[in-house]
């Protein structure tokens, strides 16, 4: 376990997560906007929706542009004939493994965002915990889980 | 076994017994309600109309309620409007529970209780009256393995002494009067002195009034100890009473625990579902040296403050933990003393999360209530001491089979888990983390409380590297 993982993600990963994120971000940015005419009409000094302009100005940089290229940059897989090996974390870096015997089932999901870039996410499960590979190109994910639910297949252990 | 069977007529009873738990508030409200005015008469009616509609509903549940033993199935027929048949594949049973209530105890009848691997809280198949005898046969016959060599089975059953364990009553008042309950009671006897001391100098002054309110103190000091002392008895007496006669017997691919003094209890665990064997040292049990043994069991029904474990031994001195391992489970005997520990570096972690409550308490304190700041003092000295004995208790421990994982929340815990019991394992770092060279292991077990994480937090990084290249059977193939 000395080396990360060889295979990254779909780079698109990067321009849906940032979408999805722009998309959450509208909330707050429309809250914002209407704070100043809000503020305007019942005499609120301007000083409040500046302070929250700028953070979430700070917040909105963070969370659409640079989060969604760590994560992107983080994220790697690889898959052995014995096991799943994956590595993620922005701050905090997590190394997975998970037997092929210990999988249950795999699934791939696929929201409308993901849709439009051509994406699927990958998700394994084990019977205590489940394990997730985002964004990866349709025909690879769908490969990969035909690919695992074979390997997945050796002898039946007990659970 | 093989033609549909009916419980014992008593199942009756106890299904009216389980109506009449249900309904007893809403019954009396009603009567309370009605009571002494004209509707009372209506309700009264109404009640023994929906009493004999439920004892007839009962009856008749009993009537189509059957089952069977049929071709290595235990198969269940039951349902008044709805029909509902269960057939449960011999193999797929996690275990088999006889309980004895004291009515069943009366009667000489027992309640059986059918696990399979599913999560859920509740059994799978509960038959609530047989015979103790038949539920004895059924629990026999639904066991895996058996009927290939039934004739031999006889004979062999008296050459083989299987190897057993009971526990001492003293030993249970030791376990009951050491239980976690203990040092909840006593925290809170501590605090309530300490606020009974604050009090009391500023009510003597007042003169004969304030004496008589000095006096009703003193009385309700007197009377808090004696509920606490009580309430430490009813303690001891509980774990007396649910552990009382505890006997585990190793067969051959089960362990077998029969428990209680009022309701007995019958608990097969197959080995193949153990997940993982733990020890559990408490704060007080620990320099006394007692220790607690418990199993990760796939599947099963959670009791409500087990945490889906379950105990194969209520408790014993730390040093006859092996002795016991190697009679009842060699499968898990080298559980080991000497751990691999956590670095000094791991401190300031451990530190800082133990930390995090007691400085809010703190600074709350200081801004509300200066004067009592010695007390969060107290609680920051007592976190800085659990900080410095939870980095002393990690560590781990690996040997060809075995991965040994010991921490300290509050009590210390040690788990050994077998490698392909293990369901995944994971590796975290921190940025901060990756410059000192520490890492945090997890590794997951399945149990029935939809899985157990056990991690120890900031080993060095080339312990943990070597954890999870022990895990990893890619590495273990190729070595």
């Amino acid at each position: 376990m000395r080396e990360a993982p060889k295979h990254r993600i779909a780079e698109d990963a990067i321009k849906a997560w940032r979408l999805s994120a722009a998309l959450v971000m509208v909330i707050p940015w429309i809250l914002v906007i209407a704070s100043f005419f809000l503020f305007h009409f019942i005499d609120v000094p301007y000083w409040y929706s500046i302070v929250a302009l700028v953070v979430l100005v700070v917040l909105t940089y963070l969370f659409v542009v640079l989060v969604p290229k760590i994560r992107w940059r983080r994220w790697r897989y690889e898959l052995f004939e014995q096991e799943i090996y994956i590595q993620h974390g922005i701050l905090v870096v997590s190394r997975t493994l998970v037997p092929m015997i210990r999988v249950q089932h795999v699934d791939t999901k696929q929201g409308p965002i993901l849709k439009r870039y051509k994406l699927s996410n990958l998700t394994i499960s084990t019977a205590a915990t489940v394990h997730e590979i985002p964004a990866l190109p349709e025909q690879e994910a769908a490969e990969l889980r035909d690919q695992i639910s074979e390997l997945a297949k050796v002898d039946e252990d007990d659970v | 076994m093989s033609e549909p069977k009916r419980l014992h007529p008593a199942a009756v009873i106890f299904r009216m017994i389980n109506i009449l738990k249900n309904l007893i508030y809403v019954v009396g409200a009603a009567v309370i309600a009605s009571f002494g005015n004209d509707f009372f008469v209506y309700v009264a009616f109404g009640i023994v109309a929906l009493i004999l509609f439920f004892v007839v509903t009962s009856v008749i549940e009993w009537l189509r309620f059957r089952y069977s033993v049929v071709d290595d199935e235990l198969r269940i027929e039951q349902g008044l409007l709805i029909r509902k048949k269960r057939y449960i594949s011999k193999n797929r049973i996690q275990s088999i529970d006889l309980t004895q209530g004291v009515i069943h105890r009366l009667l000489n009848l027992t309640k059986v209780q059918i696990e399979t691997a599913g999560s859920d809280m509740s059994a799978d198949a509960s038959l609530s009256a047989v015979t103790f005898e038949e539920g004895q046969a059924l629990r026999q016959e639904l066991k895996w393995h058996n009927g290939v060599v039934q004739t031999d089975e006889s004979q062999e059953e008296s050459e083989v002494i299987y190897p057993k364990s009971n526990v001492t009553t003293k030993r249970l008042i030791i376990a009951g009067s050491t239980s976690g309950s203990v040092g909840v009671i006593l925290g809170l006897f501590i605090v309530f002195l300490n606020e009974i001391e604050r009090f009391l100098p500023g009510n003597i002054y007042e003169g004969a009034v304030s004496w008589a309110l000095a006096q009703a103190i003193s009385m309700l000091i007197a009377l808090v100890v004696i509920i606490l002392i009580i309430l430490w008895l009813l303690g001891i007496l509980g774990t007396v009473i649910k552990y009382g006669n505890f006997e585990i017997t190793r067969y051959d691919d089960e362990l077998y625990i029969t428990r209680g003094l009022l309701e007995k209890k019958q608990v097969t665990i197959p080995l193949k579902r153990i997940q993982a064997v733990g020890m559990k040292e408490s704060m007080i049990r620990q320099p006394l040296g007692f220790a607690t043994l418990y199993v990760e069991i796939a599947g099963g029904e959670a009791g409500p403050n087990s945490n889906g474990r379950t105990f194969i031994f209520p408790i014993l001195r730390r040093k006859e933990v092996e002795p016991f391992l190697n009679k009842i489970l060699p499968e898990y005997q080298t559980l080991p003393r000497d751990f691999k520990g956590v670095p000094n570096r791991a401190f300031p972690y451990y530190l800082l999360r133990a930390m995090f409550l007691p400085s809010v308490i703190l600074i709350v304190t200081l801004i509300f209530a200066m004067d009592l700041w010695y007390i969060p003092m107290i609680l920051i000295v007592m976190a800085i001491s659990l900080a410095w004995l939870r980095t002393k208790s990690a560590g781990y421990h690996i040997d060809e089979e075995h991965l040994t994982l010991t921490m300290r929340e509050f009590s210390k815990d040690t788990v050994m888990m077998k490698h392909n019991r293990v369901q995944s394992t994971q590796l975290r770092q921190t940025l901060l983390h990756r410059k000192q060279n520490l890492a945090t292991v997890r590794a997951s077990l399945l149990n029935n409380f939809a899985g157990r994480h056990v991690s120890i937090r900031e080993l060095d990084f080339e312990d943990a590297k070597r954890i999870s290249d022990w895990y990893s059977l890619r590495k273990r193939i190729f070595k």
